[in-house]
This record gives C-alpha cells, structure tokens and sequence, in this order.
C-alpha cells in the first residue's frame, strides 16, 4: 500500500487544469488514500494492486517531462521525489511499515502544507466522487504572500488508478465478479458485496455508516469527512462551497493602467526572455516574406479591405458590360427599312390613267427576265368592287423572301468609322509661306498667228524663243515682250530649245524633218560671234558612219539666205521631228522621231558633227526623251513607261512604271533625283529615282491633258501646263536628307490662255532665275506669270 | 444708317503751311461722316469771309490723304473720335494737262527732258531731240540696237551733251550743237558685255554710271576728252573709251542707276536688291534687300527716300537710312500690271510719278498710298520710261512709238514764290 501510494507520487494529472489545482488535488490524494485504506479489505492481494499502479505510471511517463517543461520549477523537486521513490523501491521488498511510516511522514508533511490550504480538500471530492463531479469547483487557493509560489507544490495522480476500465457505465461489470483487468492481464476482482442482513448489521454497528458511500468506479465504500459533508450540505444550501471565501473582499486590481514600480510575480524572468528568439525570428521573417509577395495583408490591408466591404457595392445590372447586343438592341436598334406608302397604283379600283397602256405593257414585258428594272414591282389592276379581289398570289413567294432577307439581314449595325475628314488630308504647309511662285500674269507676248507649240528661255533669262505653227521662230525680249527677231522657216516648229550652255549662243529649232541650229544674235556680241565661228565649218571626221545613220541624219550647213536668218546648222532628218533637248553642257542634243521605229531617238553631237541612234530595238513609240543632269544618262519615254539607260555603259539602268495611258513631257529636277511626267490622261507623277520604279506620287490636279511640266532650276518650284487652259504651279521641295520624302504642294492655278480647238497650254518653261514661268497657248500667246 | 455714320461729331483743327490760306485756329465740330469735297465746301466758305477765291484744296489726317470719309479714316487708323483732330490741308496740287504727243517710229524706251528739249531713245536703234512745244529737232542713228537710256550731261545755250545707253552693250556720248543741230558722237564707251540698261550722270556732270544685264556697273569719265594718256591715244583717236572703274556686286541685271551725291550710287537690280555704293570705298554702303526684281528706283534729294518699282503692280517707298534692312516704308497700290518707271518730282517733296505696264503714268503724292492723285492717261501701250526732271513737263515714252508730254499746270514757280 505504502509502495503504490509512494507511486501515485510521481504521476500527474495530464489533464491538470492549472498547478494549483493540480498541487491541492495531489495533496488531497494522499489523504484519501488514507481514507480508502480504511475501508479497503485486508484480505486484498495487493501484489495486483502494485502491478497495476506501475502499468499506470509507465503510461503517463511523458506528462513528467511535460510537467517539468511547464515550469522550471519543478525540476528539482520532482528529481528529488524520484529518488524518493527510488529508494523506496529498494525497500519494497524488505520492509512495508517503513514505507508506510514514510508514507505517512510524507503525508503529513502534507498536511502540515494542506493546512494553509484547506479549500484543497474539496477539490478532492470532485475526484472521489466521480459522477457528480459536475458541482466539483476547482477553487483557485489562497496564495500565502510570503510563500514561494510554487513551495509546496508536488504533484501525484489525483486518479483513481483502481479503476482500468476507464469512465465506462460500471453497470456493464454487473454480472462479473471483476472489474477490468490488471497489468498482468488477471482480472481484478469486485470486492465482495454483503447482503442486504451485512447492510443492516453494519448500519446498526458502525456508527460512520451514514457517511460511507460507495464509489461507482471501483464499486469501494469511501467514508465521507466532516469536511466533505460540510462542503456537501454547503452546495445543497447553494452557498459558495468554500466556507473561507469571503465574497466582500477588498478589491485589488491587479491589472491596472498604472505601471507599477514591482513586477507582480517576483519571479525572475527566464534567461530565455533576453534572448532573441530563433523561431520568431524565423516566423517574422516568414512574414514578411509573405506580406512582400503579397501572399498576407497587413492589419491595416485587412482593415481597409473590410471598410470597402462596407462601403456601398455594385453589381452589374445586365450579366456583362460586353455583352452589348442586349443593350444595344435597347439603345440602338436597326429599323426596319421604310416602305413607301401604297399609291393610286396599288389600288384594287385605280383611277384609269395608272392602268397600264400599251406602251407601258410592252416595257413590262420587256423586263421580264430582270423584274427588277421595272419602275413597279406589280401591274395596276382594276376590280369592280372589292369582293372581286382574289387572294394575293404571290403570298408564299412574298413570305418566304422576307424569311430571306431576315436570314440575311444584319444582326449588328455596322460600325463607321468616324474619321475626321481633315485628319486624313496630310497637313502641307501654307502657300503664303512658300513664296515667292508665280501668282499674276504679268505680260503677254503677241505676235504669232498659230498656236506656240514650244518656248525656251536664254541661260541668263534675258530672252526667250518660241516656235509656232505659223512657221515661225520668234525671239523675245522677256522684260518687255518685244519681239526681237522673227525667223521664217518652211515648216511647222515642234520644238525650239535654247542650248543651256551660257558660254553658247544657238538655238536648236525641230522645224518639219529638219533641226535647225539658230544663232539668235541677241546677248553678248562677243559670243555671238564666237558661236557663228564654232559654226561656221564642219570640223574634219574620219569616222565613217554606218548606213543607218546616213540614211537617218545629214548634216549640213544653211544656206545663204537661211544663213541670213541666222540659221547656221541644218541637220536633216528621214522623219518629222517632234522634239529637241540639249544636254546641260550644251554639245549634245537629241531629237526624237515618233515615226522613226527604232530610230526614233538621235543623239547629236555639235562638235564632231556627228550623229548617233543610241537604240537599234524599238521598245514602243518613244514620245520624248531627256539628259540627266549630272549624270550621263538618258531618259526614254514611251507611251506606257519610261527607261533609264546609261550612256557610258550603254545598258538599261531602270525602267519607270508609269501605269498611264500616254505620256506627253518630262521634267528632271536640277539635282537629278526626281522625275517628273506628264501624261495625257491628265495625270503629273513624281517619280522618286531612289525609291522606286512606281510613281511617288499622283497628281491628278489638271482636268484634260498635261501637255508639259517643267521643275524651276532654282527654286522649289514646278508647273504644268495643260489643256484645260490652266498652267498649275506647284511647290516641289525635295531634301537633301534621304530620309525626307520630297514636299509637293499644289500652289496656284493660272488659267488665262484662251481655248482654242480643244488645245489650252501647250508648253511651260521657267525663267532660269526668277519665279517666273511662261507658257505658251492655242491662243497663239505666250503669257508671263509672276 | 445712323449707327453706321454714328460716330456723330468730331473736333477738328484746320491748318495749313501755306499762310494765304490760314484759317484761325479754333476747334470746328463738324460730321464724321463729311469726305474731302464737304471740307472743301465748308473751308472755302470760312476763306471767303475774308473775301478770296474758290480753291481746292487736300486733306492731310494724320500725315496721310483723306481718300474717303473722315469716319473711316479714322477708324483705320484706330484713333479715337473724343480727341480733336488736327488736320492739315493743302492746295490741291492741280491736274498735269496732257500737252502733246510725240509720235516716233518705233518703241520709245528712253526720255529725259531738260530745259525746253526732250532727250527720246527709241528701239529703231535712233535717239531723238524734241523741243517741249513738240517739235522735232533731230533723229540720231548710230547705235545698233535699241536704245535703253538716255541722260543729259550738259545743257547751255550753245551745246547740249548727253549719253545714251542701248542694247548694243555700248554707252555713247554725244555733243549736240544747238544752232548748226549738228551732233558728234564723242566716244563710244565699250566694256558692257550685256545690254546696257541705265545710266545716270553725276551731280558734277563729270562723271556718268551705267549699269547693264551683265550685272556690272561701271563709272565712266565725261570728259569731252577722255583724260587718258598715252596708251589710249588710238583709242581716243577712234573715240572708245573704257571704264574708269567697275564695281561688281548685284547677282542679276542693273536696271536702274542714280547718282545720291557725288561720291554715292544707288542701284536697283532684277536680284531683288538695291545697293548704295560708296564711289570712295569703291564698294557697297548699304543693301536693302527686297522681294521682288526691281524695275527702277529713284532716290528723292528732297525728303532722301527711295521709291521703287518692280516686278508687280506695287510701288514701295524704301529709306536707305534705316539699318534694319527692308524696311518698307509704305507700298502705293494702284497699277494693274509691273510698273516699269518711277520718278520723283524736283521740286516737291511729297510728289512722284509712274510708268506702268497698264498704259497709265500715276502721279501720287508718298501721304496718299491708297490712291494715287492724278492718273495720266494716254498712252495706248505700256509704259516704258517716265521723266519728271523738269518741274513743268512729265514726259513719258511707251510701247505706243508715243512720247507723251503732260503739263504740270501747277507752277511750281508760283509755289516757290508763296514760300
């Protein structure tokens, strides 16, 4: 008994609810073993007894070091109790009373402890009594100040470790003898129940029999204390069980705003608080991880988010905001096509005129293979009274195209584009700020008495020539539009050029089949004179020319009395030449013969006297040519495109596509880069000679013909002239930075010539200096604009 | 209606530089709506009270010719109608009579008048000397092509000289005796390389520019004997002279020259430029650059401003003295075609004439740029050169073959006389 007692030490309540119930119920424990001893049988085999409690104390083994986790105080203690029981141990076999008596010194040391704790008593009956321990209040005991807090705690198992079947209804061991079984697997048995003569005896005898109970767990007989009844008759009285506990005591607030100077528990805080702790470290930094990553919200997130919530919602009033066929049907739907109204026509009693006639049967009839050519859909029809109308015939017909159209009909409007028409235009500088361009006609010159087919301004723009189909030359005064010199010829002049080269005075006149090479005689006397000189003999060649050429060119020189003129030069051609250009240096020219098949380009060469048909194939019927000037090469314009041959290599360089029906002039610009063509179908197109064989750009500003266009050598400018009497002047800034495409801006239409014959402007041509252009009529003027 | 005159009265001042015609100087309030002709009435009556004659008489509001109505002036000139106005007027300068026409046989590209002869170059390659009653005196042939300019050098009772410039790339110099009419070409002036297109002669009459299309100008001597020694005895024997300097500058043509003082040049060309040189720098003084080619420009003793015509219908009143460049100081809008000549008056201040391309010569006075004062009519064709030297007679010559002589009734002798 000693020895389990002794056990019953060691073990601790796993479920303890704090220390200091657990400290008074082990305390109280040792008084109820007394207590239990009294009434247990003598005859008991308590060998039994022992194996069980120590079964009982190997299973709550772990709750020790739980135990002594919990407190640090304990540690000491428990060690110390353990030798105890160590050495107790060692007795067993030897001596009982002395444990007892041990175990009864241990106990009453207890109790001297008890003493200052006596509410520990009535936690004990919670345990004794088992079921009822419901009204069981665990009273927190009166602390004694002056005491360590923990001094007299030592713990034991407060259970009943008779009972090893567990918190089970005991009446399910009625029929045994036993009650569960013991750590030996032998079955432990019921003590013996006296019958009901036993009971009676016993309570005639034993004057304590009203205070002994019997124990459901264990089915034992347990004698109640004075103590125990007194608690009992208190919680039957519904008073507070403990009869120390005054429930007017002064109010201490222990936990109070006011910091106080002691802590509360003198206990000294643990080394571990003045360290920093790993884990929380490693938890913080968990944390804050997390709240980086966005993976947890700060209190304040939470709280915010939690405000929102609050706040007022919003929901969709339809399912989705893309869903827009709903709504749209709502906002925006597509009417139905309107019908006219029914007419007189479709009367079924029509007045007599809507009646068809015969004519207008006859137009019926005719469309009948294309009903929908027909001004009425039906033919008037005229019925007596209304009950003669007969069912619509047509009614199936009617009703199935109508499913037609509605199976074919949009389900959506089609959304339009809503562009501003401005934005599209591209934004081209003011004219204002492109001046100075040619704004006024400032002079006419008058004089020729058929259409000027050609003009051409003197390198230094004192002159200017122009050739008419009256058979004359004409040399001009630009500044006053007197008529210099007029030079007869025997046929119509195509094309006059004045030769570029300043140091040179002729002029290259396409009159019928032959190019006259004219000295105007007007300018610095000393040129003139040096060019009849130049002129005057052909310089010896020992270059045999083919037959080809012969019979194409003769050259020769004028005769007196064209010499008289000024003609110098005759180079007679086999076909009727219709234009003449120089090259920039003023030794080259060619001409072109439309009619001359694949010697319909020539190119001559004043020096030498010579002649050369650069082409021995014909690629079309070539309109005009022109000399790059810079570089030595050669435009050829067909009908339909225009080649880029270079004359040093003789090859085609490129081949411009011009996508027009027939090109009547071209312009190169000074720097040699940009072409531009004019065409009869009243297109001018910019051809950048960088970029492609496509046109730039397309200008269709003329409303007939362009007969010519002309780049200014000087400034950013171009014209064109065309049928429609108008010459247009534009602004064609081309930039030295490749990467800038060239500016055109359409500047100022002048439209003073007259028409005459369906012809307007029939050549333009830029004063070499000024902005100013000349253009030359049907009208038989040539007209000045500044 | 009311609101459009609404302006309803304002104070005006009357004066005038001419004291004859001083009326007192009280504030008058009279109509915003009046224009010239009611001024004239109501001045007119205010001078007869003290018992003169009826006269015409202009406007000056603010420096500028009263056009329209007094309203509108003011109005654009954006001066407010509470202050009282001052307004000057003047005697109207009288209508020019046309007096005579000289008929020739060809283009009259050049006339200078002098004394009572006119100077006339025309494109037959000839220059001709009329008196001012219309009477030809003289066809001189001898250059051989048309004749560009012309320029008397000297004029007294017994010889006459003066230089014509042509097409032929020469200057000529010629002496022109008066009573045996016999004329000698002293020299032929060669070194142009283009035609010759203006000349001027030098206040001193000593000296003579010429600039021509090759866009030289170049100074010649006057002399009647070339002061040349030695080396040019043949050439003086042939009667060629060479030029005493050449100044190279303008980009394009000369197409006008005039002498500002003895030592100073101004030049007009087709480059867009007028140029003053310095003949003592041998250089250019002052640049006005313009945006037009200019035809002609004529530089004002008087009031030292240049007037200009170029290539458009516009004339522009330039100050050579500013330094901001081209500054212009007004622009005369009143030609329908280039104006091709201009020409300050003598002897008035404010006066010029014009030549234009539109068969007109105007006569404007710089205050009045909106409307000239007279337009002169006559000519068929355009006009080629205008002349105003002597203050009596505007002659000008057109495409016409005419040499039109207007009289400038007013005399200005009379007016000389009133100062």
């Amino acid at each position: 008994m000693a020895k389990k007692s002794a056990i019953k030490r060691k073990v601790k309540a796993p479920e303890s609810i704090n220390e200091q119930a657990s400290v008074s119920e082990q305390s109280e424990n040792e008084e109820d073993e007394d207590l239990l001893q009294a009434v247990k049988d003598p005859g008991e085999d308590t060998t039994d007894d022992e194996g069980i409690d120590q079964e009982y104390q190997s299973d709550t083994s772990d709750d020790l070091l739980f135990e002594s986790d919990e407190e640090g105080n304990y540690l000491g203690r428990k060690e110390a109790s353990s030798g105890e029981d160590e050495q107790g141990e060692e007795d067993d076999n030897d001596d009982e009373e002395e444990e007892d008596e041990d175990e009864e010194e241990s106990g009453s040391s207890d109790d001297d402890a008890k003493d200052d704790q006596p509410s520990g008593s009535k936690a004990t009956l919670s345990k004794t009594t088992g079921d009822s321990s419901n009204i069981a209040v665990a009273i927190p005991p009166r602390r004694d100040p002056s005491k360590p807090e923990y001094e007299n705690s030592d713990t034991s198992d407060e259970e009943d470790i008779r009972n090893t079947v567990g918190n089970i209804p005991m009446h399910w061991y009625d029929e045994y003898k036993h009650i569960g079984y013991d750590w030996d697997a032998k079955k432990i048995i019921k003590p013996p129940k006296g019958d009901q003569i036993d009971d009676f005896l016993r309570k005639i005898e034993d004057p304590d029999f009203w205070r002994t109970v019997k124990d459901p767990q264990t089915g034992q007989e347990v004698l109640l204390t004075d103590e125990d009844i007194a608690l009992i008759k208190r919680v039957n009285s519904a008073r507070i069980p403990n009869p120390e506990h005054n429930e007017y005591e002064p109010w201490i607030e222990w936990f109070s705003s006011q910091v106080e100077k002691m802590p509360i528990k003198n206990v000294p805080d643990h080394k571990r608080s003045f360290l920093p702790s790993v884990s929380e470290k490693k938890k913080v930094s968990r944390m804050v991880h997390a709240l980086k990553m966005g993976w947890m919200k700060t209190t304040e997130e939470v709280e915010r988010d939690k405000q929102q919530k609050r706040g007022p919602k919003f929901y969709m009033l339809w399912e989705t905001d893309t869903g827009r066929e709903h709504i749209r049907r709502i906002h925006d739907p597509v009417s139905a096509p309107k019908r006219d109204l029914p007419g007189h026509a479709e009367s079924y009693n029509p007045p007599p005129e809507y009646l068809f006639d015969a004519k207008e049967m006859k137009e019926w009839l005719k469309y009948k293979d294309e009903p929908h050519k027909r001004k009425l859909h039906f033919m008037p029809q005229k019925f007596k009274s209304l009950r003669e109308v007969p069912a619509y015939s047509r009614f199936l017909r009617e009703r199935f195209l109508r499913c037609l159209d509605l199976y074919l009909c949009p389900r959506a409007k089609r959304v339009k584009l809503n562009i501003d028409a401005e934005y599209l235009i591209p934004k081209l500088p003011s004219p204002r700020d492109l001046q100075p361009f040619p704004t006024v006609e400032s002079l006419v010159y008058r004089g020729h008495t058929d259409l000027v087919r050609s003009v051409s301004v003197e390198p230094k723009g004192e002159y200017i020539v122009s050739g008419s189909d009256d058979k004359t030359v004409k040399i001009w005064e630009i500044a006053t539009g007197r008529c210099i010199r007029t030079i007869e010829t025997n046929d119509v002049v195509r094309c006059v050029a004045w030769c570029p080269n300043a140091k040179l005075s002729i002029i290259a006149v396409a009159t019928g089949t032959r190019l006259l090479l004219i000295n105007p005689k007007v300018g610095d006397k000393l040129l003139v004179k040096k060019t009849d000189d130049l002129l005057a003999e052909a310089p010896s060649s020992d270059v045999i020319e083919s037959e080809r050429i012969k019979t194409a060119v003769q050259w020769s020189n004028a005769e007196p009395e064209e010499q008289e003129k000024g003609v110098r030069v005759v180079i007679t051609h086999f076909k009727p030449i219709r234009q003449v250009t120089w090259h920039g240096r003023g030794d080259y020219l060619a001409t072109v013969m439309p009619e001359g098949a694949n010697r319909s380009a020539l190119i001559h060469q004043l020096s030498k006297r010579r002649s050369q048909i650069p082409f021995s194939k014909s690629k079309g019927l070539i309109q005009c040519v022109l000399f790059h000037p810079v570089k030595p090469c050669f435009f050829v314009a067909t009908q339909h495109n225009i080649r880029i041959y270079d004359l040093v290599k003789q090859e085609l360089i490129k081949k411009l596509l011009t996508n027009s029906k027939w090109i009547s002039g071209m312009s190169i610009h000074p720097k040699g880069d940009n072409l531009l063509v004019s065409t009869y179908d009243k297109k001018m197109l910019w051809f950048d000679l960088d970029l492609s064989t496509k046109p730039y750009q397309t200008m269709r500003l003329h409303r007939n013909a362009v007969r010519s266009i002309a780049f200014h050598l000087r400034y950013p400018l171009f014209a064109s002239g065309s049928d429609d009497q108008a010459v247009i002047v534009s602004h064609g800034m081309v930039y030295n930075d490749l990467l800038q495409n060239p500016l055109i801006v359409p500047l100022k239409k002048l439209q003073t010539h007259e028409k005459r014959d369906e012809f307007g402007v029939l050549d333009v041509n830029w004063h070499p200096v000024q902005p100013w252009i000349f253009s030359t009529g049907a009208d038989c003027t040539i007209r000045l604009y500044t | 209606m009311e609101a459009e005159n609404g302006e309803g009265q304002v104070q005006v001042h009357l004066k005038t530089k001419q004291e004859h015609y001083a009326v007192p100087d009280v504030p008058y309030a009279i109509e915003g709506s009046v224009s010239t002709t009611e001024l004239n009435i109501f001045l007119n009556a205010l001078l007869q009270n003290k018992g003169a004659a009826s006269v015409d008489f202009d406007f000056l509001v603010f420096d500028e010719y009263l056009r329209g109505r007094l309203c509108d002036h003011l109005r654009e000139k954006a001066i407010s109608f509470e202050d009282a106005i001052e307004i000057e007027y003047v005697e109207r300068f009288p209508a020019p009579e046309p007096q005579d026409c000289l008929l020739h046989d060809d283009w009259v590209s050049a006339v200078k008048a002098s004394g009572k002869w006119i100077l006339t170059g025309c494109y037959d390659n000839t220059i001709n000397i009329w008196t001012n009653k219309g009477k030809h005196i003289l066809t001189i042939p001898g250059h051989t092509a048309p004749i560009k300019a012309v320029d008397w050098l000297s004029l007294d009772e017994v010889n006459g000289r003066f230089v014509s410039t042509s097409q032929d790339q020469t200057a000529m110099l010629w002496q022109w005796n008066i009573d045996s009419n016999a004329v000698d070409c002293v020299s032929v002036c060669k070194g142009h390389e283009r035609s010759v297109d203006s000349v001027a002669v030098s206040p001193d009459a000593q000296r003579f520019a010429t600039g021509s299309w090759d866009t030289m100008l170049k100074l010649w001597s006057a002399e009647l004997e070339d002061a040349v020694e030695g080396s040019a005895k043949r050439a003086k024997e042939s009667g060629v002279r060479t030029p005493k300097m050449t100044l190279q500058g303008h980009r394009e043509s000369i197409s006008a020259v005039q002498w500002m003082d003895g030592t100073t040049l101004l030049t007009g060309s087709w480059d867009h430029t007028l140029k003053v040189w310095d003949l003592n720098l041998e250089g250019i003084k002052t640049e006005i650059s313009t945006n037009k080619s200019i035809f002609d420009a004529n530089f004002s003793k008087l009031n030292r401003l240049i007037v200009t015509a170029s290539a458009d219908k516009n004339l522009r009143l330039y100050d050579p003295r500013t330094n901001q460049g081209s500054v212009v100081r007004n622009t005369y809008l009143g030609h329908n075609a280039w104006v091709q000549t201009v020409m300050w008056s003598t002897t008035e201040e404010f006066l010029f004439v014009s030549g234009s391309y539109d068969n007109q010569n105007k006569l404007w006075d710089c205050r009045s740029p909106k409307a000239p004062l007279y337009d002169l009519l006559g000519h068929g064709e355009k006009v080629l050169d205008i002349d105003w030297s002597n203050p009596k007679y505007i002659v000008s010559g057109g495409a016409d073959n005419t040499v039109r002589v207007f009289k400038s009734r007013k005399a200005t002798v009379d007016h000389m006389e009133t100062k």
